[in-house]
């Protein structure tokens, strides 16, 4: 009897997981849509869609504008942004406005199936219904790109979409993500709005758990990024390392403050997104991020670092970021008030020397030339001195880089 | 403020100098250039860009490199084996050039330059290209991109590159053992 019962239990344990499978692979034939709107409505999802960075993981390199295909590397694979033009087949074309909307705000598509969190749902879950309607009159007037997205390059057990049912339930709620600074005006709600809904900053600025979920007690406190490390922007830190909601409004308009340029997937975002907001949304940006009544910039100290860095310095840098570190204009970044050099990890500092910066334009034709990667030229030791030298003396930083921390992010490479 | 200067020894164009001293972060190019009197060297965008300056350095382990003069300090090459453009034709005992190397002819050759302001670098990285070849042979379906990668770091404003790549070409292909005939 217990036997029975027990595959009669096995049987509709079988038969649940086999539809919810169905459901996360089935093809959708719903009636594709025909979508007019205004052109106000349009300019305005146009805007929206920048804010919220949709074109750096939906637009591959050389690829039609948000017709997908960016390779995005995670910890568990490659996971390849989705076509977003109206192609019926390989896009959103069969998707209505309420469609859109859940999968924005709950990861989940017209079938039922369920979007990694690679897409950043968990942030814009709280995205208002107007600004997602307005987003999507802007996508379903573009012209549709018929082109299908790669398929997924993720081990199992990651690749099964079905785990997300149980991932939604424990990390997947409506409550906004915790506010990592003081305010009530308008701007600084506005600044909320901006960074931890539509240009979901915390996606990379925060810390991951083991399942892959956003540590919301350490909420903007930075996160691994792959080969770089996206920095502890809450207001503190950005004070610790000199910004000013100031420098760090024309940081997100230009790529450039007195403390560095933007690099890696950060020159993306400035470029992609944070450039097209307006003055005023820059700024309230920059309000939220440093808080109403921001902290005070600490201005960088000035040290006396080691004399073996100091001539590796002179030797190899100063070329172009200059004997006493004031950096050459559109070339190379000065170290003085550096924010990158300024971050108690190190990691950035490293990985900088070792692998070295691509070329850069920055918007009114500005640019800095690549720098070179010294990985080869200088051996573990010789880098540790040096990114102990930059820190001692222009960071306030101490000297505590070894070799084999370096040696470490060599051999990740 | 007075200059803080530290000797420097080392070896260009296979002659001894120094120990002698130089200020400290002066540039390689400027140390060429101001102290040694090596003028052939030639400083064009001073920030590590366009490899105008690059003079070459050979390392004990038999290999050599190119190292851009204008972004990296003397003190850099203390020690080192260092090769500039006037190291590459045979000369006699006054100092007059009586052959020039392989990679020098062929650039004359090929009309390879116009100005000649890149020429000194485009010698050096065509020269160690051909010696890795002599250590290191390719096979010659892959020669083409093989030059194209020595090469391409290199700025040249007035002949389009074509005439460099044709005369380094020449130069691998006229020289036996530096390439290998894969198997048809």
């Amino acid at each position: 009897m217990k036997k029975r019962l027990a595959l009669i239990v096995l049987a509709i344990v079988v038969i649940i997981v086999a539809i919810l499978y169905w459901r996360e692979y089935r093809t959708y034939d719903g009636p594709v849509q025909k979508v007019t709107a205004s052109k106000e409505q349009i300019e305005r999802g146009s805007y929206l869609a920048k804010a919220a960075d949709c074109a750096a993981c939906h637009t591959a390199s050389g690829g039609a504008p948000l017709a997908g295909g960016y390779p995005l590397e995670s910890p568990y694979g490659t996971i390849y942004g989705s076509n977003l033009t109206p192609s019926a087949d390989y896009g959103i074309g069969r998707w209505t406005k309420d469609d859109f909307y859940k999968a924005m705000t709950d990861g989940v598509t017209p079938t039922g199936r369920h979007l990694f969190p690679a897409m950043p749902y968990t942030s814009y879950k709280n995205m208002t219904r107007q600004d997602s309607d307005d987003i999507y009159a802007y996508l379903m007037t573009r012209p549709a790109v018929d082109v299908a997205t790669p398929d997924n390059e993720m081990a199992f057990p990651f690749n099964q979409r079905i785990a997300l049912i149980g991932w939604n339930i424990l990390f997947h709620s409506n409550d906004p993500l915790p506010a990592i600074s003081e305010g009530n005006s308008a701007d600084w709600h506005r600044g909320r709005y901006l960074a931890d809904v539509l240009g979901h900053c915390g996606e990379c600025h925060t810390e991951r758990g083991l399942l892959g979920e956003m540590k919301l007690d350490k909420a903007m406190q930075g996160g691994e990024l792959g080969r770089f490390m996206a920095p502890d922007i809450t207001p503190k830190a950005l004070a610790q390392r000199g910004w000013t909601p100031q420098d760090v409004s024309q940081f997100l308009t230009t790529g450039m403050a007195p403390q560095g340029s933007a690099f890696s997937e950060m020159h993306m975002v400035v470029d992609l997104s944070t450039r097209h907001l307006t003055p005023g949304d820059q700024k309230a940006m920059a309000t939220y991020l440093m808080g109403e009544a921001p902290p005070a910039a600490v201005p960088a100290p000035l040290g006396k670092g080691n004399e073996a860095g100091r001539m590796t310095y002179l030797d190899q840098c100063a070329g172009c970021h200059a004997r006493e570190g004031e950096g050459k204009p559109h070339v190379a970044v000065s170290m003085l008030n550096n924010a990158t050099l300024r971050q108690p990890d190190a990691k950035n500092l490293i990985v900088s020397v070792l692998d070295g910066l691509p070329a850069q334009n920055f918007p009114n034709g500005e640019s800095m030339q690549s720098m070179p990667g010294f990985g080869e030229r200088l051996n573990d030791e010789q880098v540790a001195e040096l990114v102990n030298y930059l820190r001692v003396t222009w960071g306030g930083l101490p000297g505590d880089v070894t070799a084999e921390q370096v040696k470490a992010l060599r051999s990740e490479k | 403020m007075s200059i803080k200067t530290k000797p420097i020894t080392l070896t260009i164009n296979n002659k001894p100098y120094g120990p002698m001293d130089v200020p400290e972060g002066l540039m390689m190019i400027d140390f060429l250039h101001e102290y040694v009197y090596l003028t052939g060297s030639r400083l064009g965008c001073g920030q590590g860009i366009c490899h105008a300056c690059v003079a070459i350095v050979d390392n004990p382990s038999g290999t050599s490199e190119e190292v851009r003069t204008c972004i990296t300090g003397a003190h850099f090459f203390n020690g080192k084996k260092v090769r500039t453009v006037e190291g590459h034709a045979k000369v006699d005992e006054q100092g007059e050039v009586v052959e020039l190397s392989p990679i020098q002819q062929s650039f004359l050759d090929h009309y390879s330059f116009q100005c000649g302001y890149c020429t000194p670098g485009f010698v050096n990285a065509a020269t160690i290209f051909v010696e890795k070849l002599k250590r290191e042979p390719i096979e010659r379906d892959n020669l083409e991109e093989a030059i194209s990668h020595a090469l391409e770091n290199h700025i040249c404003r007035c002949t389009g590159y074509v005439r460099y790549y044709e005369a380094v070409r020449d130069v691998v292909l006229k020289t036996p053992g530096l390439v290998k005939e894969g198997a048809k």
